[in-house]
């Protein structure tokens, strides 16, 4: 059984301009001790469908199931067993915590909503402190003191709290200094290790996803395009705009970077309320047909475990 | 230590600090007025309308019944502040509690709130608050209702505004993650970060209400067991003409309190709210 089980997940939002359809029917799969990386450009949904895991937005259609069992219609005890499962670390660590409260009770609660005893909350404090490398005397303090990669340590440490099986990191290192990135991408993969939890990693940055994911599932618009190993979706990807999204990504090597083929991708993304009929992508896509325009595409088995959703693979 | 950074900085503006040393002075006076003036400062203690300086066993002179003022002045200051404070609190109460909901579940919850709030706001202030008053008869306790139940509505516009800036925050998107209830969430987490601009407010309705009370009182619907400085107003005012000292003094005292309090809000806003300092 897999641990995260997304079954045509569909969300959607009522704006004065219309029903916009963040995510339009995604089903993924996530198994116990996977970093799964969830990537696409800015508004394709990705951070909207790691909120509607975490129960933050409603999920208009489709089941979220965690350990095989649907989270939707769930409420008190037994979401509060779910949300111990599954936690969630945020983009923003300026944001994330609460200006107000010292880093100890921030981090403390977690524990404090599942019922701890005082002086195991604060042991389980220290603890979780010195796991993401803090002082100890950090619980006292203010989030305002501390640097953008010592606040996100601090997420993390509140995310581990419970000992969750699978956290979903929403963009957890794009509001960082390069040189902080690695040393919190390093935590992560270290705590990984350590505890076997699961990451449900999204991000627009190429590189980290490449460096921590086993698996990537590429999303586009509200659905997903192709699924697949890393280095299956990095040395051989499938789908059109897998290969557009990895040649846009810049290379450190000049020589490398000049020899690549490189596909361009020609507009913006188009506007989620008004989006192109057939595949979402056939107004930028270089191979885009009379086909394209009709028929949505569903992603299917390539046979070597990869999934794509595209007519001409 | 964050204390006194706050105190640093309400100690920069000058004028914060002069009102709140006179403001100070006056809460002192009318905690103090039982020492000073034993008795009941209502009591005929001599000749009707002694100007002050006159005689100098009454040094603010007396009224047209032969009441001393300056007892009726520091017995004053005590219901004044007490209905200026009291009226404050239950305006930030249901202001807090209105807006505070309204802002975080927002949708149609919001949507009665606010037109609840402009309801309010229609109705001519002094006119509603004479028209409670009257209703419910004119004791202390009604008029700190009534002058509340006028004065709620600027704190409830501001306590949803600050609330809905703050419910979609990352941290508080956190704690739901957790599992926090609506409740616990409002009020641990958000009403915190909520509280500073609403305290600046409830500081400066303060003010506003020693006026209402004023009104209320100069118009003969006050409390009419309690020497408040408006019903000193109210009662010298036939006497305008000739002994106008009568109406003066106590119109004094409600100016510079209310002016005192005002620097006081200003004070607190560049205390609590330093982004906003060295405009």
């Amino acid at each position: 059984m897999s641990l995260l089980s997304l079954k045509d997940v569909r969300v959607q939002f009522n704006t004065s301009g219309g029903i916009v359809r963040a995510v339009n029917g995604v089903s993924l799969d996530l198994a116990v001790g996977e970093t799964l990386g969830l990537v696409g450009e800015s508004g394709c949904g990705k951070s909207t469908l790691g909120k509607a895991i975490m129960k933050l937005v409603p999920a208009a259609g489709g089941q979220i199931l965690v350990e095989g069992v649907d989270i939707a219609p769930l409420s008190g005890e037994q979401l509060t067993d779910m949300r111990r499962k599954v936690q969630m670390i945020f983009q923003d660590p300026y944001g994330s915590l609460n200006p107000r409260s010292t880093v100890g009770r921030s981090v403390a609660q977690p524990l404090v909503l599942a019922g701890w005893k005082p002086d195991a909350i604060a042991e389980r404090v220290e603890t979780l402190l010195r796991w993401v490398g803090l002082p100890s005397d950090a619980r006292q303090r203010y989030p305002h003191e501390f640097s953008g990669g010592q606040r996100q340590r601090i997420g993390i440490a509140r995310a581990l709290a419970l000992s969750p099986k699978l956290i979903i990191c929403d963009e957890p290192v794009s509001a960082l200094d390069v040189s902080v990135r690695a040393q919190v991408i390093n935590l992560l993969e270290d705590l990984k290790g350590q505890f076997g939890v699961s990451y449900l990693f999204i991000s627009h940055d190429l590189s980290v996803v490449e460096h921590i994911a086993d698996r990537v599932a590429v999303m586009y618009l509200g659905m997903l395009f192709e699924v697949g190993g890393r280095d299956q979706i990095w040395k051989s990807p499938q789908h059109p705009y897998t290969r557009a999204l990895l040649a846009a990504a810049p290379i450190a090597n000049p020589k490398l970077a000049r020899a690549r083929q490189r596909t361009v991708l020609q507009g913006e993304l188009p506007s989620p309320l008004n989006p192109p009929p057939g595949c979402p992508f056939n107004s930028r896509c270089p191979m885009a047909q009379e086909r394209c325009r009709a028929e949505k595409p569903v992603l299917r088995p390539l046979g070597n475990g990869a999934q794509a959703a595209c007519h001409f693979v | 230590m964050q204390r006194f950074e706050f105190l640093g900085r309400f100690a920069r503006n000058r004028g914060a600090l002069v009102g709140a040393g006179l403001i100070l002075v006056v809460a002192l006076m009318a905690i103090l007025a039982p020492v000073f003036f034993p008795t009941d400062p209502l009591r005929i203690v001599g000749l009707p309308e002694l100007w002050p300086g006159e005689d100098s066993e009454f040094p603010l002179g007396t009224d047209s019944l032969g009441r001393d003022i300056l007892a009726m002045i520091v017995h004053g200051a005590r219901a004044t502040l007490l209905i200026g404070l009291f009226a404050s609190a239950v305006a930030t109460i249901i202001g807090v509690g209105v807006g505070a909901i309204a802002g975080y579940f927002g949708g149609w919850v919001d949507e009665i709130a606010m037109r609840a709030a402009e309801l309010f706001q229609t109705i001519p202030n002094l006119i509603f608050v004479l028209t409670i008053v009257v209703i419910l008869g004119s004791t202390l306790s009604n008029i700190v209702i009534a002058i509340g139940i006028v004065s709620w509505t600027p704190i409830a516009r501001m306590t949803r505004a600050e609330f809905l800036a703050l419910r979609d925050r990352e941290f508080v998107q956190a704690c739901r993650s957790m599992g926090m209830s609506d409740f616990r969430i409002i009020l641990t987490e958000i009403l915190p970060n909520a509280l500073p601009p609403v305290i600046v407010l409830s500081s400066l309705v303060v003010a506003g209400a020693i006026l209402f009370e004023s009104a209320v009182s100069f118009l003969g619907l006050g409390d009419p067991n309690v020497a408040s400085w408006g019903r000193l107003v109210g009662d010298g005012r036939q006497l305008i003409r000739s002994s106008w000292y009568i109406c003066a003094i106590p119109g004094i005292a409600i100016m510079i309190t209310v002016l005192c309090l005002n620097l006081v809000g200003d004070g607190l806003n560049d205390a609590l709210n330093p982004k906003l300092r060295d405009r």
